[in-house]
């Protein structure tokens, strides 16, 4: 179902921006849970799922098909490939008998916009007031922050790689200082 | 070029002159002019005139501290920027400026008669003048004191330019490059961190652009600023931004910096923005922001070619713009001596130099005979003659009382000098009075934040590089050979054998204010400089009193007898400079001004033509007219047709809270008033929620999903509300319950289907639900699919008739929508907006919180005791119903009204009374809270809360309006249509 033509996340083009030093596209479809689990029962969890849900607040776990990433002392969020829903509700099953726990499917409740190139810092910097030098803002580290006045969750993948996940209401909102940051940029 | 610029001389670029036009007239300037450069090179000193009493005046300064050189500059259409400071405007190739505050010419200025007539308007006079009658301030008065008073005119176009913002971090902030600045960036470049170095100016240098001769490192100073500016450029860690001001310094060294990008240019590539803020986040901050020369306080000091004296320095010096041909100087600080040799030695005839002191350091008086300059000293200005531009200066000598006219084209003055506290005192660092140099100075930093140079009091050259090395972790300890910065002594008053009514003596140029109107305030009874300013209006102009702030508090203090530390200091607020809304919004303009939330279904809304209203910040379609229908005859249709067949309606907005774990009912017998254990699993509940005061707070529709799981609804608005009240009671009250919240607002797209043929629409398209009343009734949830997407199908009707509410995912909801109204079109499926949905639920008497409720109304008080459970516990917000005031008799209750005219649909927000003739102030019931026409009913419709409403059914009360009218109405139950709800059961 993914790729036809049902699916709509709001936003008519897939790129914003395609330079050189600087990419912002918007990621096709994902699949997207919210885990709330009792922190004490993290190991057990982990061993039982296989998830390898991070410890640490910020922390994030980039897999082949699947990303995991710790929001709060006892929040999860996971974005996937859509073709882990299946591997990964079967997971989930299984935790819910075993543990107690809350996992919510919140996949159409966001959309991700990825930025890449030597310019992203500069990119996300526009919206964002964070300091994302390596220092302050390792890879891997992910953060529920604001771009503007909108509320998103920062993720850095790589040095010059980084991921905006936004609620799906917020998307246009966001992609309209891309527009206007590419228009500085060509015009400069 | 011209006749007053020194061949060769300055930074400017001779081989390339820059034609602009300065009121009309095409005038030559040279690459690197400002506007008051250039004008000056061609001997124009009159700029501008001055605020209240349109005096000629010229540029007092050089650079942003500028009082007075105010100008205009329009760059086409929509372009055109007033009160830019012709002294620190780049020139450029076309550029058109014109001045200010004249008519109908500046040479000659009707307006001047405020001049003549001076004595008239002193201090308070337009707060004492204009006070009778008081219907005559806004339409006669005050438009007449703006057009009179003001500086440049409005823009009153919109502004074609963008702007760029954008946040930065740093290791080190420094603010200002000059000699400081810059020694601290050169030590601070030398260390793993990140360094950004910020100047307003065009070019770096700060002092050293104005004054030379100097050596540093055994380079002269120029050239020892030149390798440095390349040092800094090659330094990878270090950032250099000119052009840029620091407007303000606010908590946790955050300072905003904002960078002018095009107004020097002569044209913009399209999309190119002309200013940029910078939101910088700096660990630590370095300010170097100099000193502000202070101007000497005598009988007619504001002619156009009195100056400061390092102002006429950096002419000469930066420029090469003689400001005169014969040159005279009044001061009581050493280094207006330096400035005046430096024009001496660009073979400028120096006529005098007045000093106010009775003594002179030898070795300063030894260097102005050498070149044959007259110093007379224990002397005054006791007044200037020229009209446009000065011609004469009268010296007097108190003691003796001589006096003697000297002939001068310019006069340089210097009153000492004022550390710029302006950024140190935003970020709240304290200050402390230094009574030997009568100057405010840094004391306690309240961030992490230090002053240096000469803003610190920390004078010449060697000292400010020092002190930057210093601050910055360097060691290094600079080599500088210059001219002793030496010292000066300040005047509160300056004697005069001229009687003070015959005098003016200015302390702020750009207001207009004199030490006459200051000591006036004083005798008035202000004693708080913070008083005194305002009355006078000191300071308050566009310079902020950079130049004026310490003469007035001299003056202030001297009339009061006190020190001046207990009359205080003004407070500095940002900005710094006058700064443009563009540079302040940033890209924050238009559609990216504030969020707007539009739901996936928004765009076919937006296609059929829908009028949208903002709901919170989301957009919602308001109604959907056709051809030539206004929004009464949309909505009247829209009704009906939902009522006769079936609307559809886009409710994706309502929040969603999803409430997982074992404790989850537990935790919703807290949150809301009704009972939620029993609750079946599939079932729905309609829920009440109040705040721990008791009053109402947010309602919804929650379906059980599951035992551990419920689908939670609250109004559009109150969701975020909603969901961080949830969490505050859960994390602060609760923290043992095993129950966790998700809001999933924005995962669902709901599609709203209302009217007897709803079900028999969705049927085709759903699977694994039976629609049948018998297994899906009233008040149900069910999953499946539909439309072969997956689905929360609920059985709901917000407005009486029966009704499904499709939730799908989000990003199926407009493939969902589009695929039941096309199939609806055998229904005559009709879309409506939130008036008919609005409409429908008040023609059923459900309340709409917010609307109907207002943060005082409780349960009993909307008429809805029956859902507050008596058997529970504790929910929140149930102690506070039995508070005294909340079960008296006499509050208000939400009522029905029914008008006598059926045709008159009541204002909302309009107020009831038992009898309109009862003298006014009324005794005032309550007010209308919805009122709709009603198409169901042919007639209109009221809901009101109405003091003691409940036991006044049948009562008739009157609605006064403008004009006389006095609607009458009748009081009944909220309950309009179809009271027994029949119309849910439909088959």
């Amino acid at each position: 179902m993914s790729s036809d033509m049902k699916f709509d996340q709001g936003l008519t083009l897939p790129e914003i921006l395609s330079g050189n030093d600087l990419k912002i596209m918007l990621l096709p479809e994902k699949v997207r849970y919210s885990l709330r689990i009792k922190p004490s029962d993290i190991a057990a969890v982990n061993k039982a799922s296989g998830l390898k849900l991070p410890r640490k607040i910020g922390g994030s776990n980039l897999g082949k098909d699947q990303f995991v990433m710790c929001l709060g002392p006892d929040e999860w969020f996971v974005v996937a490939n859509v073709d882990a829903r299946d591997r990964l509700e079967k997971i989930f099953a299984k935790l819910e008998k075993s543990f107690t726990l809350s996992i919510t499917d919140v996949s159409h409740r966001n959309i991700c916009f990825g930025l890449m190139g030597a310019d992203a810092v500069k990119a996300v910097n526009i919206g964002c007031p964070l300091d994302l030098s390596l220092e302050h803002f390792p890879v891997g580290k992910v953060t529920r922050t604001v771009f503007e006045s909108a509320p998103i969750i920062l993720t850095r993948t790589g040095e010059d790689n980084f991921g905006i996940e936004c609620w799906r209401s917020f998307a246009p909102y966001i992609r309209g200082f891309f527009e206007r940051y590419a228009t500085d940029k060509a015009a400069a | 070029m011209g006749e007053y610029r020194k061949s060769g001389k300055g930074r400017v670029d001779h081989s390339e002159a820059v034609r602009f036009s300065f009121d009309g007239k095409s005038y030559e300037g040279l690459r690197g002019d400002t506007v008051a450069s250039a004008l000056m090179a061609n001997g124009v000193h009159l700029l501008g005139r001055s605020f209240k009493y349109h005096r000629p005046r010229g540029a007092v300064g050089v650079g942003f501290e500028e009082p007075n050189a105010l100008v205009t500059v329009r760059r086409g259409k929509g372009r055109m920027t007033p009160n830019l400071r012709a002294t620190a405007l780049e020139i450029y190739n076309g550029m058109e400026v014109t001045s200010q505050n004249r008519w109908p010419n500046l040479n000659f200025d009707i307006g001047a008669f405020n001049n003549t007539f001076s004595a008239f308007f002193p201090a308070g006079f337009y707060n004492k003048t204009f006070m009778w009658p008081k219907s005559f301030w806004d339409k006669v008065y005050e438009p007449f004191i703006r057009n009179m008073a003001g500086l440049g005119p409005a823009p009153t176009e919109p502004d074609p330019d963008v702007y760029a913002s954008t946040y930065a971090h740093c290791d080190v902030l420094i603010v200002g490059a000059g000699p400081a600045g810059l020694a601290a960036a050169i030590a601070a470049s030398k260390k793993d961190q990140r360094v950004v170095l910020v100047d307003e100016n065009t070019e770096l240098g700060g002092s050293l652009l104005g004054a030379t001769g100097a050596t540093i490192d055994g380079k002269p100073s120029e050239a020892w600023l030149a390798k440095t500016i390349k040092d800094l450029d090659k330094a990878q860690n270090v950032t250099v931004m000119t052009r840029t001001s620091a407007i303000g310094f606010y908590h946790d060294n955050f300072v905003a910096l904002s960078e002018r990008l095009t107004d020097h240019v002569p044209s913009l590539k399209p999309g190119q923005s002309r200013e940029k803020l910078h939101r910088m986040r700096a660990g630590r901050v370095i300010l170097a922001q100099g000193a502000i020369e202070r101007p000497l306080v005598f009988n007619g000091n504001d002619r156009p070619g009195v100056m400061l004296a390092s102002a006429a320095q950096t002419y000469i010096n930066r420029y090469g713009v003689g400001v005169g041909k014969n040159i005279a100087c009044f001061t009581a600080h050493d280094s207006a001596y330096q400035a005046v040799f430096d024009l001496a030695d660009s073979n400028i005839r120096v006529a005098a130099i007045v000093d106010a002191r009775k003594e002179l350091a030898a070795d300063i008086l030894a260097q102005a005979q050498s070149r044959g300059i007259d110093v007379i000293t224990n002397a005054v200005i006791s007044k200037t003659g020229g009209k446009n531009r000065i011609k004469s200066i009268e010296v007097y000598s108190p003691d003796t009382g001589t006096k003697r006219q000297v002939n001068c084209d310019a006069l340089l003055m210097s009153g000492g000098w004022t550390p710029s506290l302006h950024l140190w005192s935003h970020s709240k660092g304290s200050i402390k009075w230094d009574a030997a140099t009568k100057v405010y100075l840094p004391d306690q930093a309240n961030e992490n934040c230090v002053c240096i140079g000469a803003c610190n009091g920390d004078f010449g050259i060697k000292t400010a590089l020092n002190a930057g090395s210093k601050a910055a972790g360097g060691r290094k300890s600079y080599k500088v050979e210059e001219a002793d910065f030496g010292q000066g002594q300040i005047f509160d008053q300056l004697p005069n054998y001229i009687a003070p009514q015959k005098t003016k003596a200015f302390v702020d140029f750009q207001n207009d204010v004199t030490d006459k109107d200051i000591k006036l305030a004083v005798r008035e009874g202000f004693k708080s400089i913070e008083h005194v300013k305002r009355y006078t209006t000191n300071g308050m102009a566009t310079d902020q009193g950079k130049t004026s702030n310490l003469n007035a508090l001299e003056i202030a203090s001297k009339a009061l007898g006190k020190d001046a530390p207990q009359v205080g200091l003004t407070t500095f607020r940002p900005p710094y400079t006058p700064t443009t809304f563009g540079a302040i919004c940033g890209y924050r303009t238009d559609d990216l001004f504030e969020v707007t939330r539009k739901t996936p279904i928004d765009p076919w809304a937006e296609s059929q033509g829908a009028v949208f209203e903002p709901v919170g910040i989301w957009r919602r379609a308001w109604y959907f007219p056709k051809p030539g229908e206004d929004m009464h005859a949309a909505v009247a249709r829209e009704c009906k047709a939902t009522r006769d067949s079936l609307g559809i309606f886009d409710a994706s907005t309502l929040g969603k809270i999803e409430v997982v774990g074992p404790d989850a009912a537990k935790f919703m017998n807290i949150m809301y008033t009704n009972p939620w254990s029993k609750l079946g699993v599939g079932a729905c509940r309609y829920g009440l929620m109040l705040r721990e005061d008791g009053y109402i707070y947010d309602d919804g529709v929650v379906g059980r999903l599951a035992e551990d799981r419920f689908h939670v609804t609250t109004t559009t608005g109150g969701a975020p509300r909603v969901y961080r009240h949830m969490e505050d009671y859960l994390q602060t009250e609760f923290p043992e319950l095993e129950v966790w919240l998700t809001s999933t607002t924005e995962q669902w797209s709901v599609i709203a289907l209302n009217g007897p043929n709803a079900r028999k629409l969705i049927e085709p398209f759903v699977e694994g639900i039976d629609l049948s009343p018998e297994s899906f009734p009233h008040m149900a949830v069910r999953e499946g699919k539909i439309c072969g997407v997956p689905t929360r199908l609920f059985r709901v009707s917000f407005s009486g008739e029966l009704g499904f509410e499709v939730n799908v995912p989000a990003h199926f909801g407009k493939y969902v929508w589009e695929t039941l109204f096309e199939a609806g079109q055998k229904y005559d499926i009709t879309p409506y907006g939130t008036e008919t949905m609005h409409v429908l639920r008040a023609e059923k008497g459900f309340i709409i919180v917010g609307q109907d409720t207002d943060g005082t109304v409780t349960p009993h008080d909307a008429g809805m005791s029956w859902i507050v459970s008596k058997k529970k516990k504790d929910f929140v917000g149930k102690r506070s119903l039995q508070r005294s005031d909340l079960v008296a008799e006499g509050r208000k209750h939400l009522i029905g009204l029914l008008t006598d005219d059926p045709n008159v649909v009541l204002e909302e927000g309009a107020q009831i009374v038992t009898d309109p003739n009862q003298p006014i102030p009324m005794d005032m019931l309550g007010h209308v809270t919805s009122s709709y026409w009603s198409e169901a009913l042919g007639r209109s419709i009221a809901m009101a809360l109405v003091r003691d409403g409940f036991n006044r059914m049948d009562e008739e009360l009157y609605i006064p309006m403008p004009g006389g009218v006095n609607h009458k109405a009748k009081v009944v139950k909220p309950m309009f249509y179809d009271p027994k709800g029949e119309r849910l059961n439909v088959l």
